[in-house]
């Protein structure tokens, strides 16, 4: 395993959401399983978490709310809203036609 | 997120703060217990934590911007926070507020000025659509002058592009009554006027059609006269008052804000009182003569000024065609529609357009101080932003913080200089010259209120912008670092202050040339000779009125006992009256000298001409070359004589006696009799000072057949003239006790007056460039004073080791010559390109003159170097001991 990667300009919005798809989460536990998933590739950095997060919020892809965690600590969850889960359908698609026209150009170029 | 929702935000601040805190608090956590469960101790478990988190305040930072209870908060915060920095230094904020307030002052009174003449619409319905139209004839060098009278009737009745089309016409008026006759100025107006302009009178009514005839003897009184001669009393209308001995019933009254015509629709004053235009017969039948009739017209909806001037050129062509062929050659009459803005404001726009630009030039430099005080100031305050930038200000942040302070100095500079603005304003209205327009409407008002304060953020901006810049690129590290020592500034800092000097120096010095060509036209101005001798000489203009007197008889009678009265006054050396005085006026008489070829390259021959009587010459001051003066054998009887001026005699007669010459009115053709010339006396400015000389004749008031019934009175004093005002009028008045007596004035008061523009132009710039040269000097006295205080270590140093005061002196002084230097030859070179947008306000002095150049170049040298001299001694009292230790 590599160094781990930088996330693409973009992406990490796309990989806050589909992590949401699956269940509500604050924002520790975002950048865990981000990173558990992309098996250490993809390392997210605080920095740009938090901000994300907000900017999410603030667009209404994403409502927060406060929950109980694991063990039972106060933590902010976020959830997807319908207008984010259609984003991420959207996004997705994007994302699939980008990865496959790279690999085309790729596959052509070798 | 809807600004309801964040502006809902802004009042959960605190508990927002709370929530982002918690949260991050929450991730932080969760990190160090992972870390503890990899092994790590507490303590390690932590700091790792931390560190991978980032820097949490930056963070929170980030953050709450996104989660919008910033902008609002922030700008209150900035700006509260930005009092109390300005507050901590009060020395810095009186200087930058004071230095703003000036150049903001300065260009709002400008601009009140501006807005008021130039820019403001005419105070006239749909002002847009209205024109002036004039004619041309060649015999009056085709400039455009007003229209003949039959003239104004084909106007009327041929164009098609015009709603209506009326003339006017100035004229003077005796109004007796209560207290002492006084001549007031009298506009006859065609009855369309008033609803041409859009304006009806705020008591009694209009002109009707039928009273544009003669035989109609009505008034309608300006609000001012109404005021000052019937103390407003509404009853007047219907009643009659007394205009030159004539009756006439007052109709109506015209509101206060109405005022015509304006500086620039015709010569002369503003009516004081309006009447019947109601041309006379004789009038109607002077084709092709006595252009003498202003014309307004106001556009038909959609017309073009090009098709409006098509139109009246041709109705023009058609009027030539009914000239006898001729006239018709000769005359060549044409017409144009000028719009009226231009015919009123087009003479002064260039002069204001340049004064505003002046103005802005001294705001510019004000900025530039500004900009550098600030600058140095953001080397005091280095550490404390490098603090910011590491406890997590943004950048951004940082520099809006800034704005906010620069903003708060524009403000407070704008409002003081409201203030000034106001004074300055006052001061300069009432300086203000008689050939400026509409100042009257000069002030205060919302549209000045929102350019100054158009003007304060657009100083913040052009003096905070750069300071703001190079203080958020702080380095932190080595700032930090730095300890207890003052920071130093790097390189492309002092770059910045010194470009900043140079263009301040290079801006003063445009100024200043321009004010030195003003002040060396003037002095030419000054030195010129008016050729007669102002002093002790009292002039007074009497015209009496044709129902009194109408036998010529009588009006030679009245000027004969009158001059007789006025010799006897004791006081009094010498008596006379001429038809028109020195620097007022003069009419254009075409004549034919008998055998002389006229130069070449002219057609017709032109001159000025008096009819003079007593010993007007001789009480004026004109000098006699040749023959002599008219005297008491100069009779109806005796031969018609005449007197020229040195410059006609030269041009007609050049090395010839020209006493026994002989010379004509009218073209080669006119069946004038011959006028003998009897004398040479010397040349006398008869326009404005400034204008070229213009040949002119004289002739023996006994000679005429038609004696003038206006004549102007001199009287010349043995002492002070004015002393002799009184018993000048008891005279007249002796003779008519209902004779207005106009004008009376000392020769002296006419020149400055002929002089007034120009010394107000003058006055103005020479004050801007003053304060642009004070500003500049403070600029570099601040430059060089910083420098020197930055590096007393280094110059202790250099004298530890052993340089000479003079050394160190020549150095520092010897850094504010370069600057000095480079701003000179910048300004020299923009003053190059600048200054022939004064030619017209120049008099003998070319825009590029030498003189000027190089005397203001060194005056501002002197006071620059004057200003790196200060600093400069300090740096010389630098005791190296102490500079060392000091570190």
């Amino acid at each position: 395993m590599g160094k781990p990667a930088d996330l693409l300009q973009g992406t990490l919005d796309l990989l806050i959401l589909k992590t949401l798809k699956l269940q509500p989460m604050h924002g520790w536990g975002i950048s865990q399983r981000i990173q558990q998933i992309s098996e250490d590739v993809l390392r997210v950095q605080q920095g740009s978490l938090y901000p994300a997060l907000y900017r999410l919020e603030n667009q209404g892809l994403i409502v927060a709310g406060w929950g109980a965690s694991e063990n039972n600590r106060r933590a902010r969850f976020y959830r997807l809203t319908a207008k984010g889960r259609k984003r991420l359908e959207a996004e997705e698609s994007n994302w699939e036609r980008l990865a496959a026209a790279i690999a085309q150009v790729l596959a052509a170029t070798s | 997120m809807s600004t309801i929702k964040r502006f809902a935000r802004l009042f959960g601040r605190e508990q927002l703060e709370h929530e982002l805190s918690d949260e991050l608090r929450f991730h932080v956590e969760q990190q160090t217990a992972l870390n503890i469960q990899k092994g790590m101790t507490a303590e390690e478990a932590r700091f790792a934590a931390l560190r991978a988190f980032g820097g949490v305040e930056q963070i929170k930072e980030e953050s709450r911007d996104l989660r919008g209870i910033r902008i609002l908060n922030d700008l209150i915060q900035d700006l509260r926070y930005g009092l109390r920095t300005l507050a901590k230094s009060p020395g810095f904020t009186a200087v930058a507020v004071l230095t703003l307030a000036l150049g903001i002052g300065a260009n709002t009174a400008i601009f009140s000025v501006v807005n008021a003449v130039v820019l403001r619409p005419l105070p006239y319905k749909d002002p847009y659509r209205l024109v002036m139209v004039k004619e041309s004839i060649l015999l009056a060098g085709a400039e455009p002058i007003p229209v003949c009278a039959p003239d104004v009737i084909q106007f009327q009745r041929q164009n098609q592009v015009f709603e209506s089309v009326a003339a006017f016409r100035g004229g003077q008026f005796d109004l007796a009554g209560e207290g002492e006759p006084e001549r007031i100025t009298a506009e006859r107006v065609n009855a369309g006027l008033f609803s041409l302009l859009g304006v009806q009178p705020m008591l009694g009514r209009a002109f009707t059609t039928d009273e544009d005839q003669p035989g109609h003897p009505i008034a309608i009184l300006t609000y001012a006269l109404w005021k000052r001669r019937f103390g407003a009393d509404p009853g007047v209308i219907g009643r009659t008052m007394t205009l030159d001995r004539q009756p006439y019933t007052v109709i109506g009254i015209m509101p206060g804000s109405f005022s015509f015509p304006l500086q620039g629709m015709e010569q002369g004053h503003t009516a004081d009182i309006f009447v019947p235009m109601a041309f006379t017969r004789e009038e109607l039948a002077d084709e092709g003569d006595n252009f003498n009739y202003s014309v307004l017209a106001r556009l038909k909806p959609g017309i073009s000024l090009a098709s409006a001037n098509a139109d009246v050129e041709a109705v023009a062509y058609r009027i030539l065609q009914t000239y006898p062929p001729q006239f018709r050659d000769r005359i060549k009459l044409s017409a144009v529609a000028l719009p009226l803005s231009s015919q009123v404001v087009g003479k002064v726009r260039t002069l204001l357009l340049l004064l505003l630009g002046a103005v802005g030039f001294v705001l510019l430099i004000a900025c530039a101080n500004v900009a550098n005080l600030l600058l140095s100031r953001a080397a005091h305050r280095q550490r404390e932003i490098a603090v910011r930038l590491a406890l997590g200000a943004g950048r951004a942040r940082l520099l809006r913080q800034l704005a906010a302070e620069n903003l708060l100095l524009a403000l407070a500079g704008a409002g003081l200089g409201l203030l000034l603005a106001f004074g300055i304003l006052r001061g300069m209205v009432a300086r203000m010259p008689a050939n400026i327009p509409r100042v009257n409407a000069i002030g205060m008002n919302l549209t000045v209120l929102a350019f100054t304060l158009a003007l304060a953020g657009f100083t913040a901006l052009l003096f905070g912008l750069a300071p703001a810049l190079a203080a958020s690129r702080a380095d932190l590290q080595s700032t930090l670092k730095e300890g207890g020592r003052s920071a130093q500034q790097g390189p492309q800092h002092h770059r910045l202050r010194s470009a900043l000097v140079v263009g301040e120096v290079a801006l003063s010095l445009v100024l200043l040339v321009g004010a030195g060509l003003l002040v060396r036209s003037f002095e030419r101005v000054l030195a010129t000779q008016p050729g007669f001798q102002p002093e002790h000489v009292l002039t007074a203009s009497l015209s009496l009125p044709e129902a009194q007197y109408k036998e010529v008889q009588k009006i030679r009678d009245f000027y004969r006992e009158l001059m007789a009265e006025l010799e006897q006054l004791p006081g009094v050396t010498a008596v006379g009256a001429s038809t028109d005085l020195p620097l007022q006026a003069g009419w254009n008489h075409i004549f034919t000298p008998e055998r002389s070829q006229p130069p070449p390259g002219t057609g017709l021959n032109f001159c000025w001409h008096s009819v003079i009587l007593g010993d007007y010459l001789q009480t004026m001051g004109v000098p006699l070359l040749r023959g002599r003066y008219f005297n008491e054998q100069d009779t109806p009887a005796s031969a018609p004589v005449l007197l020229v001026s040195e410059s006609l005699a030269k041009r007609y007669w050049p090395n010839q006696d020209p006493i026994g010459k002989r010379l004509k009115w009218g073209p080669p053709e006119s069946n004038d009799p011959w006028l003998t010339i009897v004398g040479v006396v010397g040349d006398v400015k008869q326009g404005p000072l400034d204008a070229p000389t213009i040949q002119h004749t004289y002739e023996p008031y006994a000679q005429r057949n038609v004696p003038a019934s206006s004549l102007n009175v001199a009287l010349r004093a043995a002492g002070g003239p004015t002393s002799l005002a009184a018993s000048l009028r008891a005279a007249v008045w002796r003779l008519d006790r209902q004779l207005a007596v106009a004008q009376v004035r000392a020769m002296d008061e006419v020149i400055s007056e002929s002089t007034a523009p120009r010394r107000f132009t003058l006055y103005l710039l020479a004050a801007f460039a003053a304060l642009a040269v004070v500003l500049a000097a403070i600029g570099i006295y601040g430059v060089i004073s910083y420098s020197v205080a930055q590096r007393t270590h280094e110059i202790g140093i250099r004298m530890a080791l052993g340089a000479q005061r003079g050394d160190v002196l020549r150095q520092v002084v010897g850094q504010g010559l370069h600057l000095l230097g480079a701003g000179v030859l910048i300004g020299v070179v923009g003053a190059l390109a600048l200054t022939r947008f004064l030619l017209s306000l120049l008099y003998e002095v070319r825009p590029n003159d030498p003189l000027t150049f190089i005397s203001v170049s060194l005056i501002l040298t002197s006071v620059a170097l004057l200003a790196c001299y200060i600093p400069a001694r300090r740096a010389t009292k630098v005791d190296p001991m102490n500079a060392l230790r000091y570190e």
